[in-house]
């Protein structure tokens, strides 16, 4: 750099490199200056909130399940005075539209036999149908903790206050629990999609990655 | 007169100097009052209906506009190169565009204060960052930081010209302990301006294509080609309609510079590209977008391998004396090293960072014409800036425009 | 009503032509200064402070001028607070990827609750459907498609992870954002004073989980379906430009109920609760069930687990 017109080195006067510290410390300080005069809030200051706290929690509230459909109940209007047959069968009759899908299990395992109204569990304690989970929870023990805490099963309500739980029946058909799939509800727009004027809903959406 | 008298006839000469001209310049102002309207009616549709107007989603929610800020801010910074030359090593054939390279900063960074203005949201709410007014969240957003060294980059460099401007348009030499202390303050600000603009996107630990470190020394190369690209294309462009005296030498140190910084540009682009392919981590995907397209198409692949033959062949004739001390040769290549660092600093840069996006989802954007119109109107503002700017500065060295007693 | 795509393509150009045109057209007459040209300038929230900055009396009056507006726009009675963070609480989130089937109910009670714009549509919660075969080896987010479209879920063979804000401890997007409207307020909520963004959208880019969304358009809610229990900080209705986020119903949960997505989960795999409280269900499923967080490796400290029930 040094053919022509330079003298290859940087003659800057002693006095024009000192005035330039000078004006830059002072800029420096001068504008960091300024911006702490207003920068209280950071990330994670907030207002300056009064104490606020809800009232004590009450007890969870465990929700009546749903109502049996009148043609089954009450039981003995239909089944009072017959002989129950206790052998293992595939029902023919009555009871026919019933899916059974649970284990191994069959009618007499919970319905007790020649006194319907009621269920029983495993040592014969009568078990009333508004409290049907007591025998679900003879076998899915790890759910009860579960459902006891809250973590199994939809909670409503209040997570401070009227938590409301649900016997087991409301979400699980005891004579077949597993989840049956449900309807799903329409996906969401893509990007392409949104546009100016009203969305529009492309049959193919161009450039797109499945 | 007084000091405010005799300046306010600065003013108005100056009026009077823009106000007249060739019938190339008419035909260049009315072609940038175009683009400019054009902008704005745009601009009026984008205020109005929201940003909608735009192609950019939630999926890619920074596109066309700040992809033209990344790369103007290097533009911007790219004074520095002609500065130090002129006012640290006192090279004389580089007085001569010095104050016209200041200029070209103060254009770009008008655009670059521009095009963030035009892509937020609620633009009339940009005073809540302003100190005191608002609440600048200073020191964690990069944004404050940005703010603050693009507008004090671009008073220093404002300050200078009209001063030295001022001071040549009386006859005076300029006050050296005055000015000088301002003219080497800008330097450490010009390359903190696109560091700042660097980290901003580096910070981003979601966005793993710019979480590198490598990102701000790639900021700062590529401004270092874009920058002087510009500054030689608009010195041909200016000697042959100002009587302005650019010497050939000048022109030649700045394509010899560019050999060094084009060098450094590339071999950044290679440590970037070698890390990516070799290592192998899941956030290839980006590179991949950016280099071959991903399942849907070749995406941008096309734009980024275009701007790699455009860097070569710029670099082949900044390496080669006997091509880049041919002004016409230097001039292509000027082109090429322009075209080349546009398409890998702004939409390069901003649709591999966010394609896929922080979910993995692919969204393929092209700007929309509404935006492309408004920066073009950008554009078009800072061509006018400097074309206003660039008109008085060579009226005054051609001795067209002096002041006068009495 | 099946449409040819052709057709819409041109359907839509044709309506952002118009619409291009009326809005150069109002814009610049906006721009001139025409009077009732475009609507009018709101200069009360021009002016207004940042919400942390304000009395406790100007937040009544915002929050009494707001509802005055939304009583006009929506024709309803609305009820608007801003009501503070409870003692010793922070919240936590639950979700039980072994239980959700992908029904999406809990996007469209969001929607619902929360005043999201239907018309550009906005959800604050996606949900990804990935291949259980493949998500088991790892989570690669790029497997994961939010547009599945089944008649019934889950479908055979599919895992469904859906992600909001994860309202995390450590949020990038509160450290980015210019002008200080979003922060963590101190229940863990991460929030947003929709009257002082600038829409800059750097907290989107900052997100690693895509949870926050843009106005890109005016939002629109039919007024039949407007939520009218609102908080200032939660889910009172936006304005164009700004951006929004799941906010934990913060209209509900500060009065101690559950959010709409937790009550709206048919299969129960939605949990919430006060972290700092040993008794809740949070706290029980982060000590009795294995839990994760996204993208655990950037530290961002999450407040959203999921976790095998």
């Amino acid at each position: 750099m040094a053919d022509d017109g330079s003298n290859g080195e940087t003659g800057v006067p002693v006095a024009i490199r000192t005035v330039t510290w000078i004006v830059l410390g002072v800029a420096l300080m001068g504008i960091l200056g300024l911006f702490a005069i207003r920068c209280e809030l950071g990330p994670e200051a907030a207002r300056a909130y009064p104490s606020r706290t809800l009232a004590a929690e009450p007890e969870p509230v465990l929700l009546p399940p749903p109502p049996i459909d009148e043609d089954y109940f009450p039981c003995m209007d239909c089944h009072a005075g017959e002989v129950p047959n206790r052998t293992r069968r595939e029902l023919e009759d009555d009871h026919d539209d019933l899916e059974l899908a649970h284990g191994d299990l069959w009618c007499h395992d919970c319905h007790t036999a020649g006194d319907y109204d009621r269920l029983h569990r495993a040592d014969d304690t009568a078990v009333g149908f508004d409290e049907s989970w007591r025998l679900c929870t003879q076998c899915h023990g790890k759910k009860l903790a579960d459902w006891r805490a809250g973590v199994h099963g939809k909670r409503t309500g209040y997570w401070w206050g009227a938590k409301e739980y649900r016997s087991c029946v409301e979400c699980h058909d005891p004579h077949s629990p597993a989840w049956k799939p449900i309807e799903a509800k329409r996906p969401p727009k893509r990007p392409a999609e949104i546009r100016l004027g009203s969305d529009v809903r492309l049959e193919e959406v161009p450039h797109e990655a499945e | 007169m007084g000091a405010t008298a005799q300046f306010w006839h600065f003013v108005k000469g100056s009026a009077l100097i823009v106000s007249r001209g060739s019938r190339g310049y008419f035909t260049w102002m009315l072609l940038l009052a175009a683009v400019i309207g054009a902008g704005g009616l745009a601009y009026a549709n984008q205020a109005s209906n929201g940003l909608i107007t735009s192609n950019m989603r939630d999926q890619l929610s920074w596109g066309f506009y700040i992809g033209n800020f990344a790369f103007l801010v290097g533009v911007a910074a790219a004074a520095v190169m002609v500065v130090i030359p002129a006012y640290v090593y006192h090279w004389g054939p580089i007085r001569d565009v010095v104050l016209l390279g200041e200029m070209m900063a103060v254009a770009a960074i008008i655009m670059c204060i521009l095009f963030v203005t035009v892509d937020v949201g609620r633009p009339e709410r940009i005073w809540h960052m302003v100190p005191v007014l608002g609440t600048p969240n200073f020191p964690y957003s990069l944004l404050i930081w940005d703010i603050l060294v693009l507008n004090a980059y671009f008073a220093l460099n404002y300050f200078i010209v009209t001063y030295l401007v001022y001071m040549s348009y009386r006859g005076r030499k300029y006050n050296a302990v005055f000015v000088l202390p301002i003219i080497f303050l800008s330097i450490p600000v010009a390359i903190s301006i696109h560091t700042v603009t660097a980290f901003l996107f580096m910070g981003l630990k979601s966005r793993p294509f710019w979480n590198t470190a490598i990102l701000a020394p790639r900021f700062i190369s590529s401004a270092f080609v874009s920058g002087p690209s510009l500054m030689v294309l608009i010195f041909l462009v200016l000697r042959r309609v100002r009587p302005i005296e650019i010497s050939d030498q000048a022109i030649r140190k700045l394509g010899e510079l560019l050999a060094y910084t084009m060098v450094t540009n590339l071999f950044f682009l290679g440590c970037e590209v070698f890390r990516e392919f070799y290592s192998q981590t899941s956030d290839v995907i980006h590179a991949e977008f950016q280099w071959f397209g991903l399942r849907n198409g070749h995406g941008i692949a096309g734009y980024t391998w275009f701007a790699l033959v455009c860097n070569v062949s710029a670099l082949v004739i900044f390496v080669m004396p006997e091509l880049r001390n041919r002004i016409p040769v230097l001039a292509v290549a000027c082109v090429l090293a322009f075209a080349g660092v546009y398409i890998e600093k702004g939409l390069g840069l901003l649709l591999p960072g966010m394609t896929p996006d922080a979910m993995g989802e692919v969204y393929r954007y092209d700007p929309s014409l509404n935006e492309v119109l408004i920066g073009a109107g950008v554009w078009g503002v800072g061509a006018l800036c400097f074309t206003l700017m660039a008109k008085v500065a060579t009226a005054i060295s051609a001795g067209e425009f002096r002041y006068r007693e009495g | 009503m099946k449409r040819n795509d052709a057709e819409d393509r041109l359907d839509a150009r044709g309506a952002s032509r118009r619409k291009f045109l009326r809005g150069a057209a109002a814009g610049t007459a906006a721009l001139a200064g025409a009077p009732g040209a475009a609507q009018a300038f709101d200069f009360e929230t021009f002016f207004q402070k940042h919400f942390r900055e304000m009395s406790d009396e100007e937040i009544d009056d915002l929050n009494a001028r707001l509802a005055r507006k939304y009583e006009k726009k929506y024709g309803k009675p609305f009820s608007l607070d801003a009501t503070g963070p409870l003692d010793g609480v922070v919240f936590g989130y639950g979700l039980d990827i072994s239980r959700c089937i992908g029904c999406r109910r809990c996007v469209y009670a969001c929607v619902e609750e929360n005043n999201q714009s239907r018309d550009p549509e906005i959800h604050w919660i996606r949900v990804l459907e990935f291949e259980r075969e493949q998500a088991f080896r790892s989570i690669n987010l790029e497997e994961g498609n939010p547009y599945y479209d089944h008649e019934t879920v889950p479908a055979e063979g599919k895992l469904y992870l859906p992600i909001s804000c994860q309202h995390c401890e450590d949020s990038p997007c509160t450290n980015v954002c210019p002008t200080g409207a979003t922060w963590k307020e101190p229940d863990g909520i991460v929030v947003i004073d929709y009257d002082w963004c600038i829409g800059c959208r750097y907290c989107i880019a900052a997100c690693p989980y895509g949870a926050r969304h843009f106005n890109w358009g005016q939002p629109s809610i039919p007024k039949d379906e407007v939520n009218t229990d609102l908080h200032l900080l939660g889910n009172r209705p936006r304005p164009k430009g700004v951006v929004e986020k799941c906010s934990f119903c913060i209209q509900r949960v500060r009065k101690g109920r559950y959010p709409a997505c937790v009550e709206a989960c048919p299969v129960g795999a939605r949990k919430f609760g006060n972290l700092l409280d040993p008794n809740s269900e949070i706290r029980y499923l982060l000590k009795n069930k294995r839990t994760f967080v996204l993208k655990a490796e950037l530290g961002t400290r999450p407040k959203f687990f999921y976790f095998y029930g």
